[in-house]
């Protein structure tokens, strides 16, 4: 009835014809049509021509050099001594602000958990690091660890752990260590934020259950809040460790990669190779492998864990 | 017993504040360091012996970053850039995600999966195809390409978190509001966006930061004054002019100041959003 009215009181423009168009099976193809359009052609469209671009000689400086030149790439860069430090770096870095970032993340989630006055405070601002630019945090730190001025360096001395100021992003042996602690500070409250949601999502009534059953903190802790907790973490670690293998932010601001090749990352690695030899064929096929990798790596960890069977 | 078991209440509640400080201190202590350099005069940095405190506060440095550099049509393209983004991903990604949420239809879960895996495709594979495609249609150098280039990895982000939020919504009104005649159009537009509300607004506030915050597709899609974004001058600036350090933290303080004031204000929700979006995926 009220459909009829309306449909005489307004005119047939193009809102009356769209909202006819949404009691057509139609309308789901039309909502989902702008965003499918726009991401076959920024994602879909550019991942095919990457994996093209991968077996082609493709270099700006130099636009005579062009063709198909099939794996070429893919030899060369098995004799590549920075790939294979690349590839060592990226693990290692990944792995290691992984675990300081679980860790941490996990320590602040069960002190957030507990509801003390004032924890909500604590929870907003814990979590700022990880809205912020990384090309702020990496000067941030940069100044903070400075050979010269650096106020962490004072604070070493001072404390008498350091006799002197030390260069840490200059000196090869500790260069990696020190971006993986900036790394940590950027990612550990992502885990934080995640894990409190999961522990949030515990009964109360099992804990006291287990109370009752004489079971005490530690055991709780054990076979209570880790096996729940399990597909959390699980699916937080997957999601980080693919956002670490594939952004090169912060280590192209804090390092570029060195000394020498001392912070060397793949995704570094295939990024300098495009920006600044504009090496596009290499670069294309650099980026190919640590997809490849990275896919493995999700399947693999996917099977152990069984993130998906909720 | 009562009172073991209350001292040792007590001595959790005291560690755990002990952690949370500590923690807090950890997060806060650079950016509140970066906020003194940036109020120090240089012969407060510079110095043989640390200078904590500021002995005289001063503003020079953000004088200095505003009026003798770009800065200012950098935070413009970035202004720009960012609105572009989050214009785009609103009007494709909302009608994605009320989609998935309410629509069932074949396919979905897959084309859903479709929508997260993206995720996983590295930035730099992405990130030269579509150089050189931009390149032939003139998009390089173009704060709508660098927003359209952006749209690659925000608005699959967005759609998944709306999706959540939609999810959250009462469909009886929906219904309702059916059963009175009107189309599901109307009944999208009346009656679910304005219950997601605030789950609209949180989603954008979050893409809206990661535009505002991103760098490396910025620095490979953009080589002149006309799109070039902050992250991009701040580095640049860096490298070119062995910027003092005082400037360099202003510049960082100022370009944090709108990330700052956008996720207090609507935190809660995008925690939220944030959470749902992540768990179910």
């Amino acid at each position: 009835m009220r459909r009829d009215h309306m449909k005489s009181v307004l005119p047939r423009g193009p809102i009356t014809l769209l909202g006819n168009l949404s009691e057509t099976r139609y309308w789901v193809y039309l909502l989902l049509f702008p965003s499918l359009i726009l991401l076959l052609l920024v994602v879909a469209y550019p991942t095919l021509y990457g994996f093209v671009i991968s077996v082609r000689e493709m270099r700006l400086t130099r636009p005579g050099l062009n063709g198909w030149v099939g794996m070429k790439h893919y030899v060369a860069m098995m004799s590549d001594r920075v790939f294979w430090i690349s590839l060592k770096n990226t693990a290692i870095w990944v792995t290691a602000a992984i675990a300081i970032e679980v860790t941490l993340g996990f320590v602040a989630a069960v002190a957030l958990n507990r509801n003390l006055p004032g924890t909500k405070l604590f929870g907003v601002l814990i979590l700022l690091p990880y809205f912020l630019p990384n090309v702020v945090a990496g000067h941030m730190w940069a100044l903070l660890l400075d050979p010269r001025l650096g106020v962490i360096n004072d604070l070493l001395v001072r404390i008498g752990i350091l006799s002197t100021y030390k260069a840490w992003f200059a000196d090869p042996a500790t260069a990696l260590a020190a971006t993986i602690l900036v790394e940590a500070w950027h990612g550990f409250p992502f885990f934080a934020l995640l894990f409190l949601a999961g522990l949030k999502g515990i009964p109360e009534d099992l804990y006291k259950a287990a109370a009752v059953d004489g079971a005490g903190p530690v055991r709780q802790f054990r076979l209570i809040t880790v096996p729940m907790l399990k597909t959390v973490i699980a699916a937080a670690v997957i999601l980080r460790v693919i956002s670490l293998v594939n952004s090169p932010d912060l280590l192209l601001v804090l390092t570029g990669g060195g000394p020498g090749n001392a912070t060397q990352v793949l995704s570094l690695y295939a990024f300098q190779t495009a920006y600044r030899e504009f090496n596009f064929g290499y670069a294309g096929a650099l980026s190919v492998v640590m997809f490849i990798l990275l896919m493995l790596f999700a399947t693999i960890y996917i099977r152990l864990t069984h993130v998906t069977k909720e | 017993m009562l009172k073991t078991s209350r001292s040792r209440r007590l001595a959790g509640d005291i560690l755990t504040y002990v952690v949370l400080t500590a923690l807090t201190t950890f997060c806060l202590g650079p950016i509140l360091w970066m906020f003194l350099t940036s109020l120090k005069t240089e012969a407060d940095i510079v110095t043989s012996h640390m200078q904590y405190i500021p002995r005289t506060i001063t503003f020079q440095n953000y004088v200095a970053i505003w009026t003798q550099s770009n800065f200012p049509v950098l935070i413009a393209n970035s202004l720009v850039v960012t609105t572009i983004t989050v214009v785009i991903c609103v009007l494709t990604g909302t009608l994605a995600a009320y989609a998935f949420a309410r629509l069932p239809f074949k396919g979905r879960d897959k084309i859903m999966l479709g929508y997260l895996l993206v995720r996983m495709f590295p930035a730099v594979m992405v990130i030269i195809p579509l150089y050189v495609m931009m390149r032939t249609v003139g998009l390089v150098d173009s704060r709508f390409g660098l927003a359209l280039a952006y749209t690659s990895f925000l608005l699959p982000l967005f759609a998944w978190m709306l999706k959540g939020f939609f999810d959250a919504a009462p469909k009886e009104l929906e219904s309702a509001a059916r059963i009175d005649g009107s189309t599901r159009l109307g009944a999208m537009v009346r009656i679910v966006l304005p219950l997601a509300r605030n789950g609209l607004v949180a989603s954008s506030v979050f893409i809206a930061i990661a535009a505002w915050n991103e760098f490396i597709f910025a620095l490979m899609l953009t080589t002149g004054q006309g799109s070039r974004t902050w992250p991009v001058g701040l580095q640049l600036m860096v490298g070119e002019f062995q910027l003092p350090w005082g400037v360099l933290a202003a510049g960082g303080i100022l370009s944090i100041l709108p990330v700052v004031v956008l996720f207090a204000i609507v935190q809660r929700a995008m925690v939220q959003g944030l959470t749902a979006g992540a768990i179910k995926g």
